[in-house]
């Protein structure tokens, strides 16, 4: 028997042992544990083993050192905390010790021989973290050391006094509990809060920590910490955490834990240390190893992971429950927030302590409730209840496999998509399966892993943070609690959130967000093509019209170009711009690429883009922006079919009566913008609409869209007519938000309007869209006098309040068009202006050739190429427009 | 040993970095920085708000070099940063007097 090396040897109370011959004891243990790991690949195992061979060691020593026998001395005794307390000893985890004194007389004589004892652990190179208390010292709550307090809750006799230990674990730790629960409680969230947001609050981390991260061991410990604090605090006793938890959350959290054991005892391992950094070379040691699973399987890494991810978010899925089981009462302010968000309830959903739950039962699964339940998450940042998640997973198993069958899915998850809160109702449904269920191609890079030493997180989490960080541009509503982690936008994030606000519609861009990186889940080598061909499946169940469905395409083929563009063009120099110019088209496309490249790079990793990437990028969207607004003159249409695959598509919408040289002729001479801005099926009635000018002399459409009317008219052009359409809106106290003024070569205008009904007049009267389209015909064919429609009108409205003050600016550009002027108005907003300015421009024998107007917010922008007698117009007569221009402001 | 540092375009900062990895150079410090040389700003207008663009966006390279490396790390930076307009960037070159590798205190080139 002496020369087995596992014998712990006992040398009776008063010699001090030699550490010496042990190491060679504990370096043949770890090994044969290590070894049969190896072999089984079973982490609990290890830990089991560990904590009982550690615990031999320690029984030897506290003979050694204390007593002989080894419930004795009285007073005093040896107890394990945190893992060790556990039995879930990793291999180079540290052993928490409590050495525990009845009172301060009994610490004091044992003072010696608890430093021999600690001594000689650390010598054998035990990494002992040796904590002497009394009884009451364990009975206080410890503010600045709730660890301590925490590792009490795991704690377990080694040896000395049993009364002592039973006095700790059946008295005082219950004490503590009932006493200071909520404090300690508290304390779990605000450490779980700070070590979550440590490490960017997502589990999908591409090289996680198996302790600290999201969905991690140490959440798992959280877990069972509160389960025991609930036990002793509402049940007054001890329970064992998992047999407490839902059957569910049990068999999940199990699987979890050991497979989250074993990939930790094999980083160890693989590590030789303490460290839980899962990184790529780890992955794919222990994915070839198959490392946690049962039966051990040789897997890809991106696979192996996958499974990891699956069992982290049954982690986190167990920790989010129980805290909201056992949340503390808060702040009588937060409950007032709770009880005024319980108001939120509506026929089909009520909110009680800021959880949604359904009214209607799981049978009843309309799939439209269920995305209704999502929609209400979006607008107000509520969590669902378990209920509503049980109904969600019901309403999901009963999903029709064609989800076509969806009446109205895009108009709900239209709203989902833009609603202040769509990240979280997006990962909600994410989570629950919804969003794998709708859009099965969203499915296939779950819990993806792309390495690249550059993206930190996997490809779903990165792409649902790309919405979420578009959605922090937007100013918070109230300041409600659940807003209250907001950072204040950073200035050069201002004007991202300033370009976000105007875009007509940003669902599209968030639908392109969605999708832009599905393609990385799919055997495609280049993922945009991925991506463009999984998300024609979307288009059809979405039901989207074809202009939306191109301007999606378009961005998610583009989705890396403004990036390529900032980083490896020279962004100054003007054939850069250009180009990029050229690629994006029009003025909204141009916002929309831009906005994504901010969101792609700003979700990469949190460092990924720096104040220098962003002012950079905002200078290629600013440079690109002007350069469409001054190249309208130059770059115009020449051979529309044979220049554009577009026309060609305008051509087979109208059949066969059309002959290619008839459309040529049409588009001939129009701004490019006019081809880029507009859908085939408009450019197709612009022409039929074109066809009749010649023997009517106008020819208007008069639609109502969602927020405003849009006006076309195409006539032939002659002197003041754009102001007389300006004139005939104003007249009617519409208010333009928009407009287009283009001419083609053979002297046709086509003029768009976008206005906004003040005071709801086509609305409320059916009958008076004819008239107006009447009085806009009879004002361009001379039929009707301008000035009797507006007589006594424009100055007789009452001007909206201006809530900013804009001071009205004119400039004028005589470079950038080769026969043209341009003019560059911002102004303050006001009924009729449009019309004044352009009346005034034609009084001053100026004439427009290209007319872009916009509005945004209480800021118009006006740009308007103007020529006299053909010509660029003179310094002398500049400055006359300028003075009556300014005037008028 | 001498410490290159090197100011470049950042369009042509991926060039410039190849080309220096084909000649040896094995490790760099790359930043993001910003600023002018004789290549002043100019001024933009957007939406009617005028701002100078004062301060260009460069990346800065710096690198610590065996003396027998220097010449053709020079060159693989010319070549491939030059684009022959103003802005094109600068490098600089100084000696320096000794390296130590903190882990092993190696000195000298052997510690780069």
């Amino acid at each position: 028997m002496p020369d087995d090396p596992r014998v712990i040897p006992n040398r009776g109370p008063s010699s001090a042992p030699s550490p010496s011959p042990l190491l060679t004891t504990c370096a043949v243990e770890s090994a044969s544990v290590r070894e049969r790991f190896e072999g089984h690949g079973d982490g609990l195992a290890v830990l089991r083993e560990g904590s009982a061979f550690v615990d031999t060691v320690i029984d030897g020593f506290y003979r050694d050192l204390f007593s002989a026998q080894k419930t004795s001395p009285q007073d005093f005794c040896l107890v394990a905390l945190g893992g060790y307390g556990r039995r879930e000893l990793f291999p180079f985890s540290d052993i928490d010790l409590l050495f525990l004194s009845l009172n301060g007389q009994v610490e004091t004589s044992r003072k010696d021989a608890v430093a021999a004892m600690a001594r000689t652990l650390w010598d054998l190179r035990f990494r002992v973290g040796h904590t002497p208390r009394t009884l009451a010292e364990c009975g206080k709550l410890h503010r600045d050391n709730l660890e301590f307090n925490t590792s009490l809750l795991d704690c377990r006799y080694l040896a000395g006094d049993p009364a002592l230990f039973e006095r700790l674990r059946g008295e005082v730790i219950p004490h503590l509990v009932r006493r200071d629960g909520q404090d300690l409680i508290r304390g779990f969230v605000e450490m779980t809060q700070a070590r979550h947001s440590k490490h960017g609050n997502t589990i999908f981390h591409l090289e996680p920590n198996l302790k600290e991260a999201p969905g991690g061991l140490r959440d798992f410990h959280v877990a069972r910490w509160l389960t025991l604090v609930s036990g002793l605090d509402r049940q007054g006793r001890w329970v064992v955490p998992e047999e407490v938890w839902p059957q569910t959350l049990q068999a999940e959290g199990a699987r979890a834990f050991e497979f989250l054991a074993a990939a930790r005892c094999f980083v160890h391992y693989a590590r030789g240390r303490d460290d839980n950094q899962l990184t790529y070379e780890g992955q794919e040691l222990a994915a070839a190893r198959g490392i946690g699973c049962a039966p051990a399987r040789s897997l890809h890494p991106a696979d192996w992971m996958r499974t990891y991810f699956r069992h982290a978010r049954s982690v986190q899925r167990l920790t989010a429950r129980l805290f909201d089981e056992v949340a503390p009462a808060r702040s009588s302010l937060y409950a007032l927030f709770q009880d005024w968000r319980s108001r939120l309830s509506n026929a089909d959903f009520s909110v009680v302590r800021g959880r949604i739950f359904p009214r209607q039962p799981a049978t009843l699964g309309d799939p439209r409730l269920v995305l209704g339940l999502f929609e209400m998450m979006a607008r107000h940042g509520l969590d669902p209840s378990r209920e509503a998640e049980r109904w969600v997973a019901d309403a999901v198993a009963r999903l029709p496999r064609q989800p076509s069958g969806i009446p109205g899915l895009w108009e709900t998850f239209r709203q989902i998509l833009v609603l202040p809160h769509s990240a979280q109702a997006l990962r909600a449904m994410h989570r629950l399966g919804l969003l794998g269920a709708i859009f099965p191609e969203f499915h296939c890079v779950d819990c993806l892993v792309v390495r690249d030493y550059f993206h930190r997180y996997t490809v779903d989490e990165h792409t649902l943070m790309t919405i979420e960080s578009l959605h922090e541009l937007r100013p918070v509503q109230g300041k409600g609690a659940s807003d209250g982690g907001r950072h204040p936008l950073e200035g050069w994030q201002l004007r991202f959130a300033e370009i976000l606000a105007e875009l007509e519609k940003p669902e599209l861009l968030f639908l392109g967000l969605l999708f832009h990186d599905v393609g990385k889940g799919m055997p495609n080598e280049n993922h945009v093509e991925g991506s463009l061909a999984a998300v024609e499946g979307v288009f059809e169940r979405l039901g989207l019209s074809l202009e939306d469905r191109e301007t999606v395409r378009f961005l998610i083929a583009n989705h890396l170009e403004m990036s390529a563009t900032v980083m490896r063009r020279d962004i100054f120099d003007p054939e850069t711009i250009r180009n990029f110019a050229h690629l994006v088209g029009s003025p909204e496309r141009l916002k929309m690429l831009c906005l994504l490249t901010y969101a792609d790079i700003k979700s990469v990793n949190p460092e990924a883009l720096t104040p220098w990437k962003a002012e950079s990028l905002w200078q290629l969207y600013a440079a690109t922006e002007n350069y469409l607004a001054r190249s309208l003159d130059e770059e115009r249409v020449h051979s529309a079919i044979a220049e554009t695959g577009k026309a060609e598509r305008v051509l087979k919408l109208l059949g066969s009566p059309t002959s290619a040289e008839e459309f040529n002729t049409f588009l001939e001479g129009f701004p490019r913008r006019y081809l880029e801005t507009h859908a085939p099926e408009e450019i197709a009635e612009h022409f039929r609409m074109g066809r009749q000018v010649a023997s009517s002399q106008v020819e208007l459409s008069l639609k109502a869209k969602d927020r405003f009317h849009e006006l076309t008219v195409l006539a032939t052009d002659r002197p003041l007519l754009f102001a007389s359409l300006t004139g005939v809106l104003a007249a009617w106290g519409m208010n333009i938000l928009k407009a287009d003024a283009f001419a083609n070569a053979s002297g046709e205008i086509l003029d768009t309007f976008r206005f906004v009904d003040l005071f709801r007049t086509l609305e409320l009267n059916p009958g008076e869209t004819d008239r107006l389209k009447d009085d806009i015909a009879g004002v361009v064919t001379g039929r009707t006098k301008l000035q009797d429609l507006i007589h006594g009108r424009v100055d007789s409205q009452i001007r909206p309040v201006a809530k900013v003050k804009i001071a009205g600016q004119v400039r004028f550009d005589d470079t950038s068009s080769s026969h043209s002027t341009l003019l560059e108005l911002i102004a303050q907003d006001r009924p009729g202006l449009l019309y004044q300015v352009s009346s005034a421009l034609a009084e001053l024998g100026c004439n427009i050739e290209v007319a872009l107007i916009d509005t945004e917010g209480q800021k118009v922008i006006d740009v308007f190429y103007l020529t006299a007698g053909g010509r660029k117009l003179t310094q002398l007569l500049q400055s006359n427009v300028r003075d009556a221009l300014l005037e008028l402001l | 040993m001498t410490k290159l540092e090197a100011i470049v375009q950042p369009s042509r900062f991926d060039s410039v970095k190849d080309a220096l990895h084909e000649v040896g150079v094995d490790g760099m410090t790359v930043s993001e920085v910003r600023g002018h040389g004789r290549q002043k700003g100019h001024t933009e207008v957007y939406r009617g708000s005028e701002y100078t663009v004062d301060l260009l966006p460069k990346v800065k390279l710096e690198m610590i070099l065996p003396d027998k490396l220097v010449d053709s790390a020079v060159a693989a930076i010319l070549r491939t940063a030059k684009t022959g307009k103003i802005g094109d960037g600068k490098i600089f070159l100084s000696k320096v007097d000794d390296a130590i590798r903190i882990r092993n205190e190696e000195r000298g080139e052997a510690a780069l």
